[in-house]
């Protein structure tokens, strides 16, 4: 039997804050992060609304490394690492570092060092090359940072799978421990606020003027977002071994590609019911032990009418009294963090036996006819929790956790 | 810049964004059911009529584009509209 | 690993300036011709003295037919080039994938830098209002892989995977391990780079960039002692790697084998030599360890050493730390001596050579190599290809930024 793989500790970096304890209570009380953007002027756009990690200091969080080597995405992650490691009580120690890994998906990587460099070339000082583009911009330095910052000698991988990408990152990691190539596994995902992105949103119409409200009648669109999340992972064994606190089991996870559209899902959510069900084959598990669904929940009007298609094909049904709610209503998208802000979501929803709301829900629609649970959190006995994330480039991703024995 | 020249700007645009050349897009043609377009072509050609022409028409109007006719028609009515 | 659960390579798909196709890239490579041409995508610091393994002639069309390419960059055109080219060679048929789903690994740098930068200075020079949507799809860092997917109907697991030079590497290894779970039957992994100004200038400016250095050779040269930077080149490579029970049950011919692969980091990221050694060495010793090999088993090496002076020495004291004594004679070959540094494409490229060097019995040379460093443990280097017989080879690559990555190729029983 291949081993269990679990999560002893969790850090986060969110528009609601930072740490563990503190993103959990705000969520759980139906908190806004979403605000004025503030990372660059947005008067020139029709939209201004963002959920921006606020007032973030790196230093407390590095030690090797100075915060100013390494663009905002990588500060965000080794930030959330930090968070993790300390969360999970002493994993690192008496531990070789090179039984400890990390993998780290994103979007857009540090798209910030693009900027800086447009920024330059327009005002006439660029021509002869940006250094930064080569040292600071490619993706794979977030996992590297994190990795340097804690002296983690291990497996090393960035998976860039956009806003699939922090599952994606997890269920590397997890295939990482279960193949004996590391003892410890530093996973999760990370992403700055970018002009870019907010740019290219923005000119799609996809961005809501105010507010998200995922499957809401009256929804207008995401809010983007930025933060990062990690989880510390490692096999039951050893963790039960070293008396950690185990938040969930990571049962089993499952990828798929739609190979229809770059950036329109499926029309029938064919490839988000692939990974679903691959998921729950992988985890050996039929749909009904499912007791909550950490949904996509954009807010855009066709991906969650589109996620409420294919919920519907997986868990038949049941799916309309499934609770199934999306922190998107609270922190915005914050796109490759979000499977992994989400995935830290399953752990605490399984471990505290609450699950957060969606926000901003007034009118049901008739073509999402979730138990989204409208604006308040609940208590329920989560014995299993699937998150679902669905990306550019037709990628989707699906895990799922349980509550682990002992 | 008369009728004929927006048209031709008109079918340049179309051109870069489908690949098709400008002297075989019918002036007639439905940007989906003819050229095959999808949602993201259609939105480029918008907003490349848009800018060329520096019509800084508001995102219905843009949306609402369907055929080449309707672009060229588009373009012309705007120019009344700011002459006048 | 029984042999039902092996993992082989059943086709390869290149585009590259040397060739296009993997046989006749090997052939000049054997035959040990330069990529390197002045350069003229962009202009440099140097003018015509600016030299690049660069695309001059790469037209889509060719082999995707009279369409519309226009949604795809660059960088999505050579991965889908690349890909059916592939998917070609390796009898991965239309009717074939419409009953099988074909999974697709990709490595890539620094994705489509270029379409980002254009995209971000458009929104700067005409307004918000006017960036592109098309490109603004391919702004994310997965877009080439998206697009492929699409482009051939590739529904299975799709990843990307970042790592400077290494990408290509662990995205077979990524892939490799996708077949042995069981999570996919058939995945096309390799990698894509685009040469453009964003990344040439950006290196040039850090003065890593050795092309125009030592004007009367061919370029630079791995593990020369007189390197004095590296090459950029461009192009793509996948190849279908594919479980041997699927590929038995097809009658497909089998390449090679994928024995084993391993990955480690080095927390220096390449500012202490010994840090940086023993990193590869560990990179070597689990893929040595997940093939259920022994240092010995290694007939030779395709090393990712591409001219840098500092990073040539560190794969070559890596071999070292792995290999002991053993390695100063191990049989060593280091293809960007003619392909220049393709980044996310290398390790690809790389691993595309050494199974045909295992097919032919034939290692390609180090073109140009002339003198070595005398601490450096690489007898076994050669500037012209040669014949030897070969059962099994290990691909290394060594990254800018402390990834590492090692994977281990077999010929297939006759």
């Amino acid at each position: 039997m291949r081993p269990s793989v679990v999560i002893t500790g969790i850090g986060l970096i969110t528009p609601l804050g930072s740490g563990r304890e503190t993103v959990w209570r705000r969520l759980l009380a139906g908190a806004s992060g979403i605000a004025d953007v503030t990372a660059f002027d947005t008067a020139a756009y029709p939209v201004h609304r963002g959920g921006e990690v606020k007032d973030f200091d790196p230093a407390p969080y590095f030690e090797r490394l100075a915060p100013a080597s390494v663009g905002r995405a990588s500060q965000l992650a080794v930030a959330a690492a930090r968070l993790a490691v300390a969360d999970a009580g002493g994993v690192l120690d008496e531990l070789a570092p090179e039984r400890a890994g990390v993998v780290m998906g994103t979007t857009s990587g540090e798209p910030r060092e693009i900027e800086r460099h447009n920024d330059r070339l327009l005002a006439g000082d660029g021509a002869a090359g940006d250094g930064a583009l080569a040292s600071r911009y490619p993706c794979h330095v977030i996992a590297g940072a994190v990795a340097a910052e804690l002296d983690l000698a291990g497996p090393n991988a960035m998976i860039p799978a956009a806003c699939a990408a922090g599952n994606y990152a997890i269920g590397h990691a997890v295939d990482q421990l279960r193949a004996g190539r590391a003892d410890v596994m530093l996973a999760g995902g990370a992403d700055a606020f970018s002009r870019i992105t907010y740019a290219g949103f923005a000119r799609l119409g996809a961005i809501a003027p105010e507010c998200c409200q995922p499957f809401d009648r009256d929804r207008k669109g995401m809010i983007p977002g930025e933060g990062a999340a990690v989880l510390v992972l490692e096999r039951a064994a050893r963790a039960r071994a070293r008396g950690a606190r185990i938040w969930a089991e990571v049962q089993g996870y499952g990828l798929s590609c739609d190979a229809h559209h770059m950036t329109a899902a499926h029309p029938r959510g064919d490839g988000a019911v692939r990974a679903m069900r691959q998921a729950l084959a992988d985890a050996g598990i039929e749909p009904r032990a499912v007791s909550y669904v950490s949904a996509h929940g954009t807010g855009t009007a066709i991906n969650d009418r589109l996620e409420t298609t294919a919920l519907k094909r997986v868990f038949g049904p049941r799916a309309r009294r499934l609770p199934a709610s999306s922190i998107k209503s609270m922190i915005g998208h914050t796109m490759g963090a979000a499977s992994a802000i989400e995935a830290a979501v399953c752990a605490l929803a399984i471990a505290d036996r609450r699950v957060p709301p969606t926000i901003n829900f007034r009118r049901p629609d008739p073509d999402c006819d979730l138990d989204c649970v409208p604006n308040e959190a609940r208590e329920l006995e989560v014995a299993v929790a699937m998150s679902n994330a669905y990306a550019f480039g037709g990628y989707n991703a699906s895990v799922i956790f349980r509550r682990s024995d002992g | 810049m008369d009728a004929a020249e927006v048209r031709d700007k008109v079918k340049e645009v179309i051109a870069n964004v489908t690949g098709i050349e400008a002297g075989e897009i019918a002036d007639e043609a439905n940007f989906v059911d003819d050229l095959g377009l999808d949602s993201l072509s259609l939105l480029e050609i918008a907003v490349d009529v848009d800018y060329a022409f520096k019509l800084g028409l508001p995102e219905e109007r843009l949306q609402a584009l369907r055929t080449v006719q309707d672009t060229v028609d588009l373009v012309l009515a705007h120019r009344v509209e700011a002459a006048a | 690993m029984s042999q039902q659960d092996r993992v082989v390579i059943t086709g390869c798909g290149v585009v590259t300036p040397l060739a296009d196709e993997p046989q006749a890239l090997f052939d000049a490579l054997c035959a040990g011709r330069s990529a390197l041409r002045p350069l003229t995508l962009f202009a440099a610091a140097g003018g015509g003295r600016r030299r690049a393994a660069e695309l001059t002639d790469f037209d889509p069309r060719r082999d995707l037919g009279k369409v519309n390419v226009r949604p795809l960059d660059r960088v999505g055109r050579l991965a889908t080039v690349a890909a059916r080219r592939a998917l070609a060679a390796s009898g991965w048929t239309d009717e074939r994938r419409a009953e099988h789903d074909v999974a697709l690994v990709l490595g890539t740098m620094f994705g489509s830098v270029r379409t980002v930068t254009g995209f971000d200075h458009r929104a700067l020079t005409a307004g918000p209002s006017y960036v592109k949507p098309l490109d603004f799809a391919n702004t994310v860092i997965n877009a080439a892989a998206g697009q492929t997917a699409i482009w051939h109907g590739l529904r299975g697991v799709s990843s990307t995977l970042a790592g400077g030079p290494t990408a290509g590497l662990q995205a077979i290894g990524y892939a490799a391990d996708l077949v042995r779970s069981g999570r996919a039957g058939a995945v096309l992994a390799g990698g894509v780079e685009e040469l453009c100004a964003e990344s040439f200038l950006a290196f040039d400016r850090h003065g890593l960039l050795g092309d125009a250095a030592n004007g009367s050779r061919s370029g630079p040269v791995p593990f020369d002692a007189r390197r004095a930077g590296f090459a950029l080149g461009e192009g793509a490579a996948l190849l279908m790697v594919e479980s041997a029970r699927l590929a038995a049950a097809r009658d497909a011919p089998v390449l090679a084998v994928v024995r084993g692969h391993g990955s480690a980091f080095d927390p220096r990221r390449g500012d202490d030599e010994g840090s940086a050694a023993r990193a590869l060495a560990r990179a070597i010793a689990a893929a040595l360890a997940d093939a259920g090999l022994e240092a010995g088993d290694v007939d030779a090496v395709s090393a990712s050493a591409n001219g840098s002076v500092s990073g040539d020495r560190r794969e070559a004291l890596g071999l070292l730390a792995a290999f002991g004594d053993g390695a100063r004679e191990l049989p060593i070959t280091a293809v960007k001596s003619m392909l220049g540094e393709t980044l996310g494409a290398a390790g690809a490229l790389q691993t595309l050579a050494l199974v045909e060097a295992l097919a032919r019995g034939v290692l390609p040379g180090i073109a140009g190599l002339g003198s070595l460093d005398d601490d450096l443990p690489l007898a076994g280097a050669r500037a012209a290809s040669r014949r030897l017989d070969m059962a099994r080879g290990l691909v290394t690559t060594t990254g800018f930024d402390g990834n590492v990555h090692a994977l281990i190729v077999e010929r297939p029983a006759p």
